[in-house]
């Protein structure tokens, strides 16, 4: 038991200060690469050599970003090039972003013009994936990406390199959907908020540290007795779920979090990288094989609905949780059809607003509390 | 021993005293909310008028957005519980519940027992809750309480914003500055409050019958225009504005009855 809080402990401090792991990289002398949020190429970084972290923004209240950013910028993005701006992530040799909607069109052009010191590699995922040419170009995309990261690193990336990479995050997907399984055996031990820092610290890790960390503490999870939670279930989705604040709701109100379909956490890790003819191959058909997200787009609008009825009939949640970013529009756009899709398989869906500017989770609560009490 | 249920709002205090045969026995409203001295009052204003002192108290729930600052309460509710059950006590057939508090808008499906069977709730925005008409109250410089005789006496209302409060307010003093009729801008704030909230009804789902709950509910003109909004009849209890007190002190009355 004190193995666990030890290793939880360690999890959340990694989780709330990425500036620390930020740090404790550079003074080892490694080069570090921001990865906005998300489906960056994090293997080809990583075979490069240099160290992956995500940027995820944060709780800020925007004061310089403004100048080029307008106040109804999804509030990630916003608090990104807030940090950005205000040298939160001075250090960085560069940063990856996907342009996966218009916001983040706009960014990378509001951080070009105000994050001199960090250059911005962008590149851009195909919508169509139906398309044939769509894996050709996806291909392209990320041999541009490798062109880049190649010259930071000073080095080449070779087709072995990068299939030993994609293997160590084959890997470290595998450890973060065990610890999902094994959190919903220990739901007294994982609660929501610890649950989140253990998805959102590896984002901050270099993926063997991943491994690591988390394969010691779902072998610590397997050792302790299965509880049987009494209290209400239900599976966050959307973009991130926080503040803290926001998880601790759940806990007052004895609901637990038993699953997530949320772009910071489950969707960065549920689809593999496939065997392929080549590394790059493999790497870009990743993209063209995740079902179910906003970012991603797909003709049937049921995919999504669908995987969150099955999430919630596997692991017995009462209710689905929209957790929506503030602005976000393609999260919006989703909203109505999983709801009605949640709806007609009698689960109690209900929206609570995640915006980063500002701290205060009273309505949220509310929701929460109405959803325990009923 | 009475049961007692607190109401702490944004912009008013509520409360209600039942007893021990579940009869009200006193209800009470303090048009000031949390952070101030309302809740205090109206719990002594409720007791006063029930003729009861504290020591007769014997359970206390508190609801609304203040509901876990006032002191000496057994425990708290939310307010979507709250105005489930006492809609569910004052209005057995209603199954859609509209509350348009001080700072949000709830849309609320109930079963025949009064529980939430589902519900959407606005969230960090004032557009269409009660404080974007005191808002618009003070730049028409008239009462609150006058917006419902206004509004009815209007020829065609204005067209008015129901994005955001900011706007909608720039675009009242446009049109006053256009010497558009006040009744008119009213009637037009009403039809951008319906609007607003007839988008949270669709997605709620409805269900008849359709009511009402909590102070803007007296507002005959606002009830009106978003009867035309959602195409439905909305049934308005006079004990509207009480509905969460009332929920919140049968869940207290509930604690006192033998398990």
């Amino acid at each position: 038991m004190s193995d666990i809080k030890a290793l939880l402990a360690q999890f959340d401090e990694i989780s709330g200060n990425p500036r620390k792991m930020l740090g404790e990289y550079l003074a080892n002398g490694e080069k570090v690469i921001g990865c906005f949020p998300v489906y960056t190429p994090q293997p080809l970084v990583t075979a490069a050599g240099l160290v992956p972290i995500g940027l995820w923004g944060g709780q800020v209240n925007p004061q310089v970003s403004g100048k080029y950013s307008p106040i109804f910028t999804c509030s990630i993005l916003h608090s990104c090039l807030e940090y950005g701006m205000s040298g939160a992530y001075q250090g960085l040799s560069a940063a990856l972003m996907p342009i996966l909607c218009d916001t983040f069109r706009g960014t990378s052009a509001a951080w070009r013009a105000g994050v001199k010191d960090i250059p911005l590699i962008v590149f851009i995922h195909p919508q169509n994936r139906k398309d044939p040419g769509a894996l050709d170009y996806m291909i392209e995309e990320y041999k541009s990406v490798k062109t880049a990261l190649e010259k930071i690193a000073g080095k080449e990336i070779t087709n072995r390199a990068l299939a030993n990479a994609l293997t160590l995050y084959n890997k470290r997907n595998a450890a973060m959907r065990e610890f999902c399984a094994l959190a919903n055996e220990h739901l007294d031990l994982i609660t929501p908020v610890a649950r989140h820092h253990v998805m959102k610290a590896v984002t901050f890790l270099k993926p063997e540290k991943a491994v690591e960390m988390v394969g010691e503490l779902n072998k610590a999870l397997k050792d302790q007795p299965v509880c049987k939670w009494t209290g209400k279930k239900v599976i966050l989705t959307g973009i991130t779920a926080e503040p803290d604040d926001l998880l601790v709701s759940f806990t007052e109100n004895k609901v637990a979090v038993v699953g997530d379909d949320l772009a910071q956490e489950s969707r960065q890790y549920r689809t593999d990288y496939p065997s392929a003819n080549s590394a790059l191959e493999s790497l870009a058909l990743q993209w063209l094989e995740i079902r179910g997200c906003s970012l991603a787009h797909d003709d049937n609008n049921t995919t999504r609905g669908k995987m969150l009825v099955e999430l919630a009939e596997r692991t017995g949640a009462d209710g689905v949780v929209l957790c929506m970013m503030r602005f976000c529009d393609i999260e919006e756009y989703d909203q109505p059809y999983v709801i009605k899709m949640l709806q007609e398989a009698g689960l109690l869906a209900f929206s609570v607003d995640i915006d980063q500017s500002t701290t205060d989770s009273g309505q949220a609560r509310t929701k929460i509390q109405a959803f325990a009490e009923n | 021993m009475f049961a007692v249920g607190i109401d702490i709002g944004s912009t008013a205090s509520k409360a209600a005293v039942i007893t021990e045969d579940g009869v009200i026995a006193s209800k009470a409203i303090v048009p000031i909310g949390t952070g101030t001295v309302g809740p205090a009052r109206v719990f002594a204003e409720a007791l006063d008028r029930a003729g009861i002192a504290r020591s007769d108290v014997k359970w206390i729930t508190a609801t609304g957005y203040g509901r876990f600052s006032f002191e000496g309460i057994n425990d708290q509710k939310s307010e979507l519980s709250c105005h489930a059950k006492g809609i569910s006590h004052l209005l057995p057939q209603v199954r859609t519940i509209i509350d348009i508090g001080g700072q949000d808008i709830k849309v609320m499906r109930i079963n025949e027992k009064g529980t939430l069977v589902n519900f959407v709730m606005n969230d960090k925005c004032a557009a269409g809750t009660g404080r974007f008409l005191d808002t618009m109250a003070k730049v028409l410089d008239v009462s609150v309480m006058d917006l419902s005789g206004l509004s009815q006496r209007a020829e065609e209302p204005a067209e008015i914003s129901s994005t955001c409060t900011v706007f909608a307010e720039s675009e009242v003093i446009s049109k006053l500055a256009g010497n558009v009729k006040l009744e008119n801008i009213v009637a037009g704030i009403h039809k951008s409050v319906a609007k607003r909230v007839a988008s949270l009804v669709q997605r709620c789902g409805i269900e008849q019958q359709v009511a009402m709950s909590g102070g803007v509910a007296l507002n005959k003109g606002l009830v009106h225009s978003l009867e035309e909004e959602i195409h439905s009849r909305i049934y308005v209890h006079e004990d509207c504005q009480l509905a969460g007190a009332l929920g919140a002190a049968l869940y207290a009355w509930d604690h006192l009855q033998p398990a």
